[in-house]
């Protein structure tokens, strides 16, 4: 009996395709909702907030501000300093608006309420009296230092730091060809399809938190260190989430004024975003790098030089931070280049607060360096297959230690990059493409390679429980949320415990039921999660070894376990699954459980993806098709694997073609949900997705890689690529829209 | 009908087979009406410029974004929501075929999806895969690329004329 390799079916689809799933706004508790009052203005001081009129309209119960709610909360939001280093970095208080609003949007007043039409109603009732003062919405202007953002800071910039490695000087300077460049990627709204929402209740003494995050053990710890309430009297809830890329991992004001109103009012809150809100609770990347390249006529890039400058917003989000000191040590990416000056930059603008999104760092880079990979190919005429056969690493050459330090662990890119560009059918469709252009038709074909780093520890929690009856209840501090990877880690635990699947639960997402854990993100979970789960699991059957070996008078090397039996060896007696696993809750020592803290190191597996793209008369470009070919390590379930591939491989179309967060002159976001074009069934591409057979296992106890992220990380430098085939400009920032593809077409 | 400030209308609406009567306010949306008033909170809200399709119903037959009518607007119709699509044990052809072909990751889009497939699969039998594209560009999925919802679709269509 194995699971592991095969399509399970996914556990818990019933709830979902029934109705009868919980997210945080479908829970029926009796609460106040809270709706805000936000600022229209960029920068501002806040001069009066006429609450009157609202505190007299039935249903409200309360209007405060962030005179009352700061108060409350204490502390103010932080980075995520598990991977952030806050030493280099120039942070603001960040709390409840209080006298200054620093960001259109900014949440100025929450009303609580008996129902929200009514909470609504009110918000709409309050008028803030402010004072304009100046707003710097743009990163360029934002860079002079001439307004500032924080004047505290005394400049606008929150993170300059120096990347370098070999001498990119000398390197450029014997180079046979040197070229300038600008690469970058423009702001986007991550848009999870379930938007956040939070419950708080607070109980006198201890505060229950429902909420629609990835990292709620995260979350207990930051709300403990914000209202300095001790960690074992906060639990914090995740039901079902709607999607989070990434987007679902920091904490913003609103939900801390809904945590402080409950604690005021020692009362249920409650607060669902609308879309609008959740628009402006993330946005994403925004980043530009800027400099010149050195390459050899053979075409191997020798050394890079320049400077990455990455949009902060108005405050230091919990994940931002991670962008500017990540991007830079993955720029290098699969290749051999050695010589690297990156001047990494981070810079405060009065927008909204900028997080990180599916990929967070490694789209960034792989963009940049894809994107100079075909610029070499471009200058020196030689095709994008053979530039990056010059320049990748060789498999003798592994594991390999990057310029900067990153210890790629194991993989043979050579061999994928040849045998991709066979299984892609990538010549084949190139020459299609060609002919297809010859009759009239706009169409092309791309391809971009990618080395990604994921798997993050530093650890993570599992435990597995054998209940009286023979069931398993397996613990994890992992956070799936649409992954499936529930499902595969029951499949890697139903295969180490040899027990059919259907015994299998596991379960996640409760502070107070799984003691510690860090989430679901960075393509970690069945790596990191699974193997703890793993062990535990073997530790489980260590311990139902020995209850059988009591049972059965023998030594517990005497006992052998095989598809739920429990074998004496030397006489032959057995004992099933069913009777060890009640044996177990019984005498001194009862219960049969065992939970790991399981420490991980990142892992690197890579892929080569192809697109092809299709652009009418309008500039309007689609993209067709979307293939895959992807060294992931082994894997559990192809179908979950693949189906990360389809949605980072959608969410790469809307990165390259379609999604623009405009924010206008007065810093305000000026697009709605109904004009951000996520996209749909129409846009969206027939994929086809493989994996190597042949895969490069990484140090995980799983063998596992990850693959959540893969097809964002390399998806918008593949389409972009295709693009320019297809109208044969070219294009180096993302999204490039139909104004700008039609401009280059005539 | 001239209705005050504050004062509520009453409706009949039959729901899932179930006949409520209810007073709402006018001005309360079909979709809260049902999640918040009714409980069968299965219907999702994604967005509120009516682009989603999250909250996906079918009224008197036919699929209708439960967010951009009143529930005034549902007196005296029928209503279907995904909680009404399957008895307890037994999932309709549309479901089954969601789950056997992977067509959801996070499942907030889910419900609508199901319900538009089960409207699209009342009037067509026999889609292209082109046709049952267009027929849910309404739905948006952040999770799936669509290509499994799509096949799910076509797979209910061979089921149900099995
Ligand atoms: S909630 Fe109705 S269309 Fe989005
Ligand atoms: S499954 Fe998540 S939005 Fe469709």
């Amino acid at each position: 009996m194995s699971y592991s390799g095969k399509s399970v079916k996914r556990l818990y689809d019933d709830k979902f395709v029934t109705g009868r799933s919980t997210y945080v706004d479908d829970l029926k508790i009796n609460a106040l909702y809270a709706a805000f009052v936000r600022s229209n203005y960029a920068h501002a001081v806040i001069k009066r907030v006429h609450k009157e009129d609202a505190l007299k309209m039935s249903g409200v119960v309360t209007v405060y501000t962030g005179e009352e709610l700061n108060r409350v909360i204490k502390e103010g939001i932080g980075p995520w300093t598990t991977y952030i280093d806050p030493r280099p970095w120039k942070i603001p208080k960040w709390r409840f608006a209080q006298g200054e609003v620093k960001y259109a949007g900014e949440p100025v007043a929450v009303v609580l309420a008996t129902d929200k039409y009514r909470a609504r109603d009110a918000a709409e009732a309050i008028t803030v009296d402010y004072e304009p003062v100046d707003a710097v919405v743009s990163m360029e202007e934002a860079k002079k230092d001439k307004v500032l953002v924080h004047k505290e800071l005394g400049t606008n910039y929150g993170y300059k730091n120096d990347f370098v490695a070999g001498n990119p000087e000398k390197a450029l300077e014997s180079a046979d060809h040197r070229k300038k460049v600008e690469i970058g990627n423009r702001r986007l709204i991550p848009s999870p399809m379930e938007p956040r929402g939070i419950v708080a209740s607070y109980d006198g003494s201890n505060l229950s938190v429902w909420y629609s995050t990835q990292i709620p053990h995260f979350a207990r710890a930051e709300f403990s260190r914000i209202f300095g309430i001790p960690q074992s009297r906060i639990r914090v809830v995740m039901p079902d989430v709607g999607g989070g890329f990434g987007s679902k991992a920091h904490i913003i004001p609103e939900e801390l004024a809904v945590i402080a109103s409950s604690m005021m009012l020692g009362k249920p809150v409650r607060w669902t975003a609308t879309r609008t809100e959740e628009m402006m609770a993330t946005n994403s990347r925004h980043n530009v790098f800027r400099g010149e390249i050195g390459f050899n006529n053979d075409g191997t890039l020798v050394a890079i030089n320049g400077t990455l400058e990455v949009e902060l917003g108005a405050y230091l989000t919990y994940t931002e931070g991670i962008q500017p000191t990540i991007i830079p040590l993955m720029i290098p990416g699969p290749y051999r280049v050695r010589d690297l000056k990156i001047e990494s930059r981070a810079i405060y603008t009065n927008t909204i607060p900028i997080t990180m999104y599916r990929g967070a760092s490694r789209p960034e880079a792989t963009f940049i360096i894809e994107r100079l990979m075909s610029t070499v190919a471009d200058e020196l005429k030689l095709d994008d297959v053979t530039v990056r056969e010059r320049n990748l690493v060789r498999e003798d050459q592994m594991p390999y230690t990057n310029p900067f330090g990153l210890k790629y662990d194991t993989g043979d890119y050579l061999t994928l990059l040849r045998e991709g560009v066979k299984i892609l059918e990538y010549n084949s469709m190139k020459e299609w493409a060609r002919k297809e252009r010859e009759k009239g038709k706009r169409v092309g074909v791309g391809l971009a390679y990618y080395l990604e780093i994921c798997g993050f520890g530093p650890w993570e929690y599992a435990e597995t429980r054998v209940t009286e009856d023979g069931g398993v209840i397996v613990a994890i501090g992992g956070t799936p949320h649409g992954q499936g990877t529930e499902t595969a880690i029951a499949q890697l635990v139903a295969d180490e415990l040899q027990v059919p699947i259907e015994r299998v639960k596991v379960i996640w997402g409760d502070s107070d039921a799984i003691p510690a854990g860090t989430g679901t993100y960075g393509s970690r979970t069945v790596s990191i999660a699974g193997s703890a789960a793993v062990t535990a699991s073997r530790q489980v059957l260590e311990k139902m070894r020995r209850v059988a070996a009591r049972a059965m008078k023998a030594d517990v090397e005497e006992i052998e376990y095989k598809n739920g039996e429990f074998v004496h060896k030397r006489e032959g007696k057995k004992m099933r699954w069913e009777e060890v696993s009640r044996l177990g809750y019984s005498g001194k020592e009862p219960g049969l459980s065992a939970s790991v803290t399981l420490e991980g190191d990142v892992t690197f597996p890579y892929g080569i993806h192809m697109a092809i793209v299709e652009v009418d008369e309008y500039g309007m470009a689609r993209v067709k098709e979307y293939r895959a070919y992807d060294d992931i390590g082994r894997v559990i379930n192809p179908a979950l694997a693949e189906g990360q591939i389809h949605g980072g491989g959608t969410q790469a179309v809307g990165q390259a073609l379609y999604e623009l967060a405009v924010i206008n002159e007065n810093g305000q976001l000026a697009v709605t949900y109904a004009d951000y074009y996520v996209p749909t069934a129409v846009e969206s591409p027939k994929f086809k997705s493989y994996f190597a057979e042949k895969y490069h296992p990484s140090p995980y106890l799983t063998k596992t890689k990850g693959v959540g992220e893969a097809a964002l990380i390399v998806g918008p430098a593949v389409i972009v690529r295709a693009l320019e085939d297809a109208t044969g400009g070219k294009f180096d920032f993302t999204p490039v829209i139909p104004e700008e593809i039609l401009k280059k077409m005539k | 009908m001239k209705v005050e400030p504050d004062q509520k209308v009453r409706i009949n609406v039959k729901v899932n087979g179930v006949l409520h009567e209810a007073e709402v306010e006018p001005r309360k949306l079909l979709v809260d009406f049902l999640r918040d008033d009714l409980g069968l909170t299965g219907t999702k809200v994604g967005c509120d410029t009516t682009t989603c399709g999250a909250c996906t119903i079918l009224l008197d037959g036919r699929s209708v974004k439960s967010c951009t009518l009143l529930a005034v607007q549902a007196h005296g119709r029928e209503i279907t929501t995904i909680e009404g699509l399957s008895s307890d044990s037994k999932l309709s052809p549309v479901q089954e075929a969601f789950k056997d072909n992977f067509a959801l990751q996070c499942g907030f889009c889910t419900a609508g999806m199901i319900v538009q497939a089960t409207f699209l699969l009342s009037q067509k039998k026999d889609m292209t895969e082109e046709e049952i594209r267009d027929s849910i560009h309404g739905n948006i999925c952040r999770c799936t690329g669509y290509q499994n919802i799509v096949n799910a679709i076509m797979d209910a269509s061979r089921r149900m004329k099995a």
